[in-house]
C-alpha cells in the first residue's frame, strides 16, 4: 500500500473527513461524486507518463482500486487529494518504467534548451533599426469568435494539443481546459510555481502559434 | 518579411520619455504568461504595462493568447466514464459488512 506523503501533520479538512468516512462505509454515492470530481485531472496526469489513453485509463482504474481497498489505512496526515495523487503518480511511474519512459516528472531540466515563444526571425535583429521589436508583427484575428468556434478550428487546436510534449499538454489541460488553479496543480503534483509556469508558457505559446498559422492561412 | 516602420505605431520612444531598459516585443512575448498570472515583479510589470500602452502589435499578441486560452476552455473537460465494476464491487462488499 502506498504510504502517505511526508507532509506536515494537519487535521483532515471537514470535507475530506466526511468523504473518507463515506468511503469506509461503502457509500457508492459519495464515491461516485469523488470519482467524477477527480477523474479528469487524474486522467490528464496519468497520460503525461504513458504513451496511450488506454494505458492512462488503466492507471486511473488501478489507482481507484488502491484507494477503495486501502482507505482504512489513510490517517489524514495529508489531504485526501494529495494521497490520491501520490498513489496515481506511483502507479504511473511503474507503467512508465515498463514503457522505458522513466523521465523525472517534475523536472523541467535546466539543460532543456530555451524554447522561444515566437520564432526569433519575426523580430528585428541587433543591426536593425529597432532591435527586439516586431519585424513580422501578429495580426488581429479577424472575427475570432466565429472562426475559433468553427469545428475545423477546434479540430486544428485539438491536433496541436495532441502534439505538445507530454508535460506541456498535461499542464495546459489542467489549467486551461479543466480550469484548475496554479496552486492546486502545484500542490497535487509537487511542482514548483516556476516549473508549472514554464510548462504552461511553452504549451500555450505553441498552441497560439498553431492557431495563428491556421487563422492567417488564406481562405480556401 | 522585414517591417521598417517604427515599432510603436508611428511614435518614437522619446515622445513617451522611455528609458533604454524598456521591454522589447521579443522580451514581452516571453513574459506574457507571467503577466497573465500576475507573477511579474513590480518594476517589470510597470515596464510591460508601459510597453502595451505603446505597442498595438503586442496588444494583438495578448489578445491572441487570450483567445487561445478561451478556445481551450471551450474544448470541454476530459470525458469521465462510469466507475469500474471491480471498484464498485469493493464498495458494495464494505456496505455489506465485508473488509
Amino acid at each position: 500500500m502506498q504510504p502517505e506523503p511526508a507532509v506536515a501533520p494537519a487535521r483532515m479538512a471537514v470535507s475530506d473527513e466526511q468523504t473518507v468516512a463515506a468511503l469506509r462505509a461503502g457509500d457508492e454515492r459519495a464515491f461516485r461524486d469523488l470519482f467524477a470530481r477527480s477523474y479528469p485531472m487524474m486522467k490528464r496526469v496519468a497520460r503525461a507518463y504513458v504513451a496511450s489513453d488506454a494505458v492512462a485509463e488503466e492507471i486511473v482504474q488501478e489507482t481507484w482500486m488502491a484507494i477503495v481497498t486501502g482507505i482504512d489505512r489513510f490517517e489524514g496526515r495529508s489531504a485526501l487529494g494529495t494521497w490520491i495523487f501520490s498513489i496515481l503518480t506511483n502507479q504511473a511511474k511503474t507503467h512508465s518504467a515498463r514503457e522505458k519512459r522513466a523521465v523525472p516528472f517534475s523536472c523541467v531540466a535546466p539543460s532543456d534548451p530555451d524554447e522561444p515563444a515566437v520564432d526569433p526571425d519575426r523580430f528585428q535583429k541587433d543591426d536593425d533599426a529597432w532591435p527586439g521589436h516586431w519585424a513580422t508583427p501578429p495580426r488581429p484575428w479577424q472575427k475570432p469568435e466565429r472562426r475559433l468556434l468553427s469545428l475545423e478550428a477546434r479540430d486544428h487546436l485539438k491536433a496541436a494539443l495532441a502534439k505538445l510534449p507530454d508535460r506541456q499538454r498535461m499542464i495546459v489541460g489542467l489549467r486551461d481546459i479543466e480550469g484548475h488553479s496554479a496552486e492546486e496543480v502545484c500542490d497535487l503534483l509537487g511542482l514548483s510555481q516556476e516549473n508549472q509556469r514554464v510548462l504552461l508558457h511553452r504549451g500555450r505559446s505553441r498552441l497560439r502559434a498553431a492557431l495563428e498559422d491556421y487563422l492567417d492561412a488564406p481562405d480556401v | 518579411m522585414h517591417n521598417s516602420d517604427p515599432p510603436h505605431n508611428g511614435h518614437s520612444a522619446s515622445e513617451f520619455g522611455l528609458t533604454v531598459d524598456e521591454v522589447t516585443c521579443q522580451q514581452f512575448v516571453e513574459l506574457v504568461t507571467e503577466y497573465f498570472e500576475r507573477a511579474l515583479q513590480a518594476r517589470t510589470m510597470s515596464q510591460v504595462e508601459e510597453h502595451l500602452v505603446m505597442c498595438d502589435w503586442c496588444v494583438n499578441y495578448v489578445e491572441q493568447m487570450q483567445a487561445t486560452v478561451a478556445s481551450l476552455r471551450e474544448l470541454g473537460p476530459e470525458h469521465t466514464p462510469e466507475p469500474p465494476d471491480s471498484v464498485l464491487g469493493v464498495l458494495r462488499a464494505r456496505r455489506a459488512g465485508g473488509p
